[in-house]
């Protein structure tokens, strides 16, 4: 429903997510620059803690023989930023349209697809950005950019169901926008993006952190990117569960819920 | 779900090809809430029950527009004719009954829907279109035609938040009009802009009722309805009070309306020496008091004034004028040569009108008594009275006043005369 729709309204998602590219960093001196100052500094700082106050050995990339946690690092964390960003962004732009939904009969969805469109581009600069970095440190990360693209797009689908699935459910109950600051911070700190999942000892704490919905994903990125290797069937099948699970219930959440929204908003 | 996804979606209905639009047994409730449970705490507190009342927006109703019609629907504040409208545009979901659409429907229920001030105008024309739900192509092509008729060509690159507000509203109707729809549905967003840019508003209406196209109207202003619309209808509680000719509809809408008002005496301002005063004005209609005012009726306006003194030559004035607008005539005792030496005590003016030439509208009376020269000013009564004139025996609707005109067309290849329709 929800894809039949977009790709009818295609012209009005493309000029949205236009809309969103165009004005993001609008009024700002630095603009777009933000878009990589944002995961740099935030590398910096991760860094730094994980070298000198944790004083924890660099990960060792197998087969691609890396030893640089900046590098790490943000392998796993371009792809989970653009999950967290995305939600919180999908959120407000629902209750943010709210003048715009009591007025005019289009397909909502389109208010989070956008969202996620525009957020897609900024992912794949910055991953085009991170490549040059892959290169510069002597790792050919070239022919892992295809199986890359791919686990990218799982995640996008991912994104849209759990956008979806909260901005429809912030409209009913306005806690979820604050909810999900927690939720996002949990998920973060338990994908393996500024430690290493196989150094924890307790089992459960590390099962967690491989198996669960975001650690899959960035366990996935970090093999492809960083370890140079193809993660295993098993980890794509995990992957694409996720992906599909969240996704029919957040198309399923948000069309349930989407013609009561010009009278809750 | 889409605007112009629904052209194809009902032709079952044989018979019913020129119904533009059908409401079957439309019921639209809204939640009042209690305790708004819209935390998840109050949500479980209350064992995941909301305690609410189910409020009657909209009570079975039902109705058609056929094709080429021009529907103008009225009420008063709250009576469900904005949710009548919401629930034809698919903004809102009927609980009960449902909405069948067969044309190109637009609904313009706000200007500028989506505007963004960072991007140029350019930018927001086609974005606003594509939310109206224009397709990219069709876009492209009117694209020329949106920026004349806005009259914005020099600025159409510049961020629209560098526009004036009339720029801006400007832009918007141009992009809403261009839409170019079967069935158009409006929100009194006619009185727009400048003069001039109404009067092109104006004329794209008319263009698009020449062309068969259809249009539902919600509004307070009964004089569009009157002369723009062809059928009104009366929204009242949820419910259709009348269905009809706007003439008719109309009337019968104010006359509710007065009445439900009595006859304010708010508003009234006094101003003047004070020696002579009018106490009240009555209107009469063939002699009887608080009948409905209509065009051609015999009109008595009765002033009623006292006196402290003895009042030399004492000259008494009327003055209508159309409610918040231009002054339709201002006549005096002067004029009439009925000025009295001198009075004193109590005692009434008549001034009678044999054939009422105003047309049907609110007009407001003012009156005044001055001496002989209108100088010195007795009293004057500013909104002494207001009152609706309703339609009466013409079928003129535009202007102020009908000049009881009597109309011949000569010609060597004039035929015949047609029944009045």
């Amino acid at each position: 429903m929800s894809l039949r729709t977009a790709v009818a309204h295609r012209n009005l998602l493309y000029l949205l997510s236009l809309k969103e590219l165009r004005t993001r960093y609008r009024k700002s001196v630095l603009g777009w620059a933000w878009s990589l100052l944002n995961p740099i500094s935030q590398m910096i700082i991760f860094t730094i803690i994980f070298r000198y106050v944790f004083q924890r050995p660099d990960p060792v990339g197998d087969p691609s023989g890396l030893e640089t946690f900046p590098l790490y690092f943000l392998a796993g964390l371009l792809p989970f930023q653009f999950f967290s960003i995305s939600v919180t962004a999908a959120i407000a732009s629902v209750e943010g349209g709210a003048s715009l939904i009591k007025k005019v009969a289009f397909p909502h969805e389109h208010l989070v697809l956008s969202i996620i469109v525009a957020q897609f581009v900024t992912l794949l600069i910055e991953l085009a950005v991170l490549s040059v970095a892959f290169l510069l440190f002597g790792h050919m990360v070239l022919p892992w950019l295809a199986p890359m693209l791919l686990l990218m797009c799982l995640v996008a689908m991912f994104t849209i169901g759990v956008a979806l699935m909260l901005s429809a459910a912030n409209v009913f109950f306005h806690d979820i926008n604050y909810l999900w600051g927690i939720v996002a911070q949990l998920l973060f700190y338990s994908s393996p993006i500024i430690f290493v999942a196989e150094e924890i000892q307790i089992a459960w704490l590390r099962a967690i952190t491989n198996y669960g919905p975001t650690g899959s994903f960035v366990r996935a990125a970090q093999e492809i990117m960083y370890d140079g290797q193809m993660p295993s069937l098993a980890r794509w099948a995990q992957v694409a569960f996720y992906s599909i699970v969240m996704f029919a219930l957040g198309s399923w959440t948000f069309n349930r819920l989407s013609p009561r929204f010009a009278e809750e908003l | 779900m889409s605007l112009l996804g629904r052209v194809n979606a009902t032709d079952e209905a044989a018979g019913s090809d020129d119904v533009a639009l059908r409401v079957d047994h439309v019921s639209k409730t809204f939640r009042v809430h209690h305790e708004r449970a819209n935390s998840l705490k109050a949500f479980v507190a209350s064992g995941g029950r909301n305690r609410y009342d189910d409020f009657y927006a909209l009570r079975d109703v039902s109705l058609e527009v056929r094709t080429g019609e021009a529907l103008g629907i009225i009420g008063h504040n709250g009576s469900g004719k904005s949710t009548l409208l919401k629930c034809m545009a698919q903004i809102l979901t009927p609980n009960e009954g449902e909405i069948v659409v067969n044309k190109r429907m637009a609904a313009l229920l706000e200007l500028g829907a989506g505007f963004h001030p960072e991007l140029s105008g350019r930018d927001n024309v086609f974005l606003n279109a594509a939310i109206l739900g224009m397709a990219r192509k069709e876009i492209e092509e009117r694209f020329d035609a949106i920026v004349a008729f806005s009259g914005l060509e020099e600025f159409i690159d510049s961020p629209v938040k560098t526009y004036s507000s009339g720029m801006y509203v400007r832009l918007a109707f141009a992009v809403a009009i261009n839409v170019d729809p079967e069935l158009l549905l409006i929100d009194e967003i006619l009185a727009v802009g400048d003069v001039t840019f109404q009067q092109k508003c104006m004329e794209k209406f008319v263009e698009l009722r020449e062309q068969n196209r259809t249009l539902v109207l919600v509004t307070h202003d009964t004089g569009s309805v009157r002369h723009f619309c062809d059928r009104a209808i009366w929204l009242d509680h949820g419910t259709i009070k009348a269905d009809g000719k706007p003439a008719d509809v109309i009337d019968e809408y104010t006359e509710t309306m007065l009445g439900a008002e009595e006859t304010s005496q708010g508003g009234a301002v006094r101003r003047g020496s004070g020696e002579i005063w009018v106490e009240r004005v009555e209107l009469l209609v063939d002699g009887v008091a608080d009948a409905p005012v209509r065009t051609g009726s015999k009109l008595t306006i009765r002033l009623h004034f006292d006196t402290s003194e003895v009042v030399p030559n004492p000259v008494f004035a009327v003055q209508i004028s159309r409610l918040g607008g231009a002054m339709v005539c201002a006549p005096s005792s002067r004029d009439g040569d009925a000025v009295p030496e001198s009075i004193s005590g109590k005692g009434t003016v008549d001034i009678d009108v044999a054939d009422l030439p105003l047309l049907p509208g609110p007009f407001v009376l003012h009156c005044e008594v001055t001496g002989y020269g209108r100088q010195h000013i007795y009293d004057h009564l500013q909104n002494a009275a207001s009152f609706d004139v309703l339609s009466g025996n013409t079928d003129e609707v535009d202007g102020l006043v009908t000049l009881r005109p009597t109309w011949q067309v000569t010609g060597t290849g004039v035929h015949g005369k047609i029944d009045k329709q």
